[in-house]
């Protein structure tokens, strides 16, 4: 409380011009800000050393029709005490206009262009304004998360190319990879510059996956969007419909019972485990050492049955609901899960003592897409891809949702940030989570596993939720419209912020360590494009 | 080496540690039977993602560790299209990937199969009638064979792919 007042005074003490509005949700506050002060204020938190803000999140909302004007809003995580800062900001009228903050806060850069995208806003001063969501062929003038904009309307097509930025010089070549990949990949493009084998220059081209999420939100209700949201990033269900469960619970003031939040802790941990398991064999896989790439996706898919045997999904999906869970897990499964865990634990320590002694493998891994710790601060980076570069951060502990306020979680930080860091902090994660459903089922009460939702909230309420997913920090943003439906719901899952930096872990290293470099942030296309 | 050899010898054959898929009942035309007739040993898969949540790429990633082992139904994956005999398309067709889906197929020699995996690519799912997407597969390229589920599991993908090209073997 301190904490926040602190950095409250300090705001306004800087600042005369900020207003102070009502938090949003718990441990933040809420700043009205001039819009031309928007970059002197946002500059000023991101450097101030006492407070040190990580640009977490920034969006845009179209007001009408109850306000004729367009709502620009900054979230902030204060480094030290992780309060959070909202910052926002309102287009009147006719005004599209607004100054762009990328010029000081490089992870600005691609939500202004999403907003310019999406909105038909203008970030003024932005160093690069070439489309990002809609490529070339979308019709000018389209702008889908306005509110004129109708949700299934048909698209016509126009000529247009994408620019991509060239090196010229004697021995410069570009390898165009994608959008369809040599393998079971996901769809993006990779646009490489290099000179004999080194990588100058990578550039991203995604949003091939755009599928119009966050239109489609606003075409639900409140309670009936889950599986929507678990459909975001296939991968991140429980991550994606828990984070999206808490923002409206918090809109509906709707308490979970205690049970239902370990349920959920439980859930997300599976689902850690599982995509840990796999990545770790993936990366094995990169550099060819297709025996431990065995073993750990044997391993994966031994949990992934138990998710079935559980739960019905081998994704977990159906497990969340508005309220609490959908389903409960009786004390002789939680013993199953258990048990499966304790034979699972010595054998992938095996495997990891295999690895790590692997002579061969550590060479290709140590010094291999070494993200460092200022561009990785730079970016915004978090997640397991942060975690391996210096970025302490974990929601878990930082600010405890579903049960880790009663399961305290150790955080694995490592600052190499090369490949093998990225290995480590996976298998460290993979031992941690074990550790958590074993205290977890020694701890977790009986009781209700849901609560009714008893009343609607206001036309306008707006509130953010935040989960530490298996990649990292997933976060929703939910404004409540007429009737129980939802005005506008901004989706974050954390590829959207580590994928740039991808671009920074490459350079200088060969074009044949890119597929591991990728591979060890394991990103997601759907969650990114949307 | 010798110690993940040895590892691997103390676990020991682990393929085929499912639950098997109830038979899904796949309904194949006479002439898809016809072409598919010619895979029946070898299928050269080229994996197409044209807006899936990634869930169903997740499943077909499955089927190629050691639990399922589609090796050894002679499916694989292939590197081009060039090399491939059959599409597997997963997802919605996006507005942005639809040229990608029409090259694509265009560059796979003929004879060749599509196959449409999860609700999304036979039906849109749940993003039926976005912006933003143009359709389902078979609004684009012709579809040979349909496998359902949201995902559908790698064990019900083995099946289907093996019984497609089975029944077209007992049929000749
Ligand atoms: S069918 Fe289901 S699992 Fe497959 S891409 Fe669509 S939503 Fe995802």
């Amino acid at each position: 409380m301190t904490e926040a007042r602190h950095c409250d005074d300090i705001l306004k003490a800087a600042f005369p011009a900020v207003r102070q509005n009502d938090p949003v949700c718990a441990k933040s506050s809420h700043f009205l800000v001039p819009k031309d002060l928007l970059p002197a204020i946002t500059h000023y938190i991101h450097t101030q050393p006492s407070l040190r803000g990580r640009l977490t999140l920034l969006w845009a909302c179209d007001h009408r029709p109850v306000r004729d004007t367009y709502g620009l809003y900054y979230l902030f995580t204060l480094e030290a005490s992780h309060h959070w800062v909202v910052l926002s900001t309102e287009l009147a009228g006719t005004d599209r206009l607004f100054p762009s903050i990328t010029p000081h806060i490089h992870a600005a850069q691609w939500y202004e262009r999403e907003i310019r995208d999406m909105f038909g806003l203008i970030p003024q001063g932005h160093p690069d304004l070439r489309r990002l969501v809609r490529h070339e062929h979308w019709p000018k003038g389209t702008h889908p998360l306005r509110k004129d904009f109708s949700w299934d309307c048909v698209l016509g097509r126009q000529q247009g190319e994408h620019r991509f930025r060239h090196i010229e010089g004697e021995g410069v070549f570009e390898v165009p990879v994608g959008p369809i990949h040599a393998g079971i990949i996901e769809s993006g493009h990779f646009r490489f510059s290099v000179a004999g084998e080194p990588i100058m220059q990578l550039e991203l081209r995604h949003f091939w996956k755009h599928r119009g999420v966050e239109k489609l939100f606003e075409e639900q209700t409140l309670i009936g969007a889950v599986p929507l949201a678990e459909r975001v990033s296939g991968d991140t269900a429980v991550g994606h419909s828990l984070a999206y469960c808490q923002a409206v619970e918090a809109l509906l003031h709707l308490e979970v019972p205690r049970r239902a939040k370990y349920l959920r802790s439980l859930f997300l941990e599976l689902e850690r485990l599982y995509n840990h398991l796999a990545d770790i064999g993936a990366i094995c896989h990169d550099t060819a050492y297709a025996l431990a790439h065995a073993h750990c996706d044997r391993m994966k898919e031994r949990i992934m049955q138990l998710n079935d045997r559980l739960t019905g999904s081998r994704f977990l999906r159906g497990v969340m609901r508005v309220g609490g869970v959908t389903r409960d897990i009786e004390n002789a499964q939680l013993t199953e899960i258990v048990e499966e865990l304790n034979r699972i634990q010595p054998d992938f320590s095996e495997v990891g003592a295999i690895i790590f002694a692997n002579a061969s493998l550590t060479d290709r891994l140590e010094t291999t897409g070494i993200l460092h710790e200022q561009t990785a601060w730079d970016h915004a980076v978090m997640g397991v891809v942060g975690r391996a570069s210096g970025m302490n951060g974990d929601l878990r502990r930082d600010r405890p949702f579903a049960a880790y306020d009663e399961l305290p979680v150790n955080v694995a930080l490592y600052r190499y940030g090369d490949v093998r860091a990225r290995l480590r902090v996976r298998g460290d994660e993979i031992q941690e989570s074990i550790r958590l459903i074993r205290e977890l089922r020694g701890r977790i009460p009986e009781g209700p596993i849901a609560n009714e939702p008893s009343c609607s909230p206001n036309p306008g309420d707006w509130t953010l939720a935040a989960v530490e997913g298996w990649r990292g920090e997933i976060l929703y943003m939910v404004m409540a419209g007429e009737g129980g439906r939802i005005h506008r719901c901004k989706v974050r899952d954390p590829s959207f912020v580590n994928w740039p930096a991808i671009q920074w872990a490459v350079l200088g290293n060969i074009i044949a360590d890119f597929p591991l470099i990728n591979k060890s942030f394991n990103l997601s296309y759907a969650g990114n494009d949307l | 080496m010798f110690r993940i050899i040895k590892k691997s010898l103390k676990i020991g054959v682990v393929t085929g540690q499912y639950r098997k898929a109830e038979k899904p009942a796949v309904s194949v035309a006479p002439e898809v039977k016809e072409k598919a007739r010619l895979f029946k040993q070898s299928l050269a898969i080229r994996a197409v993602d044209t807006g899936s949540c990634n869930a169903c790429e997740m499943e077909m990633n499955a089927l190629l560790n050691p639990v399922y082992d589609a090796e050894r139904f002679g499916i694989h994956i292939a590197a081009s299209p060039r090399h491939a005999d059959a599409l597997v398309v997963t997802g919605p067709v996006t507005v942005n990937m639809e040229r990608a889906l029409k090259d694509v197929y265009k560059q796979t020699p003929d004879p060749k199969l599509v196959i449409a995996l999860g609700d999304c690519a036979i039906n849109c799912g749940m993003f039926k009638g976005s912006y933003a997407v143009t359709g389902p597969v078979d609004r684009h390229i012709p579809v040979d064979l349909r496998i359902t589920g949201c995902p559908p599991r790698p064990a019900d993908i083995l099946q289907a792919l093996a019984d497609f090209r089975q029944e077209s073997s007992v049929d000749s």
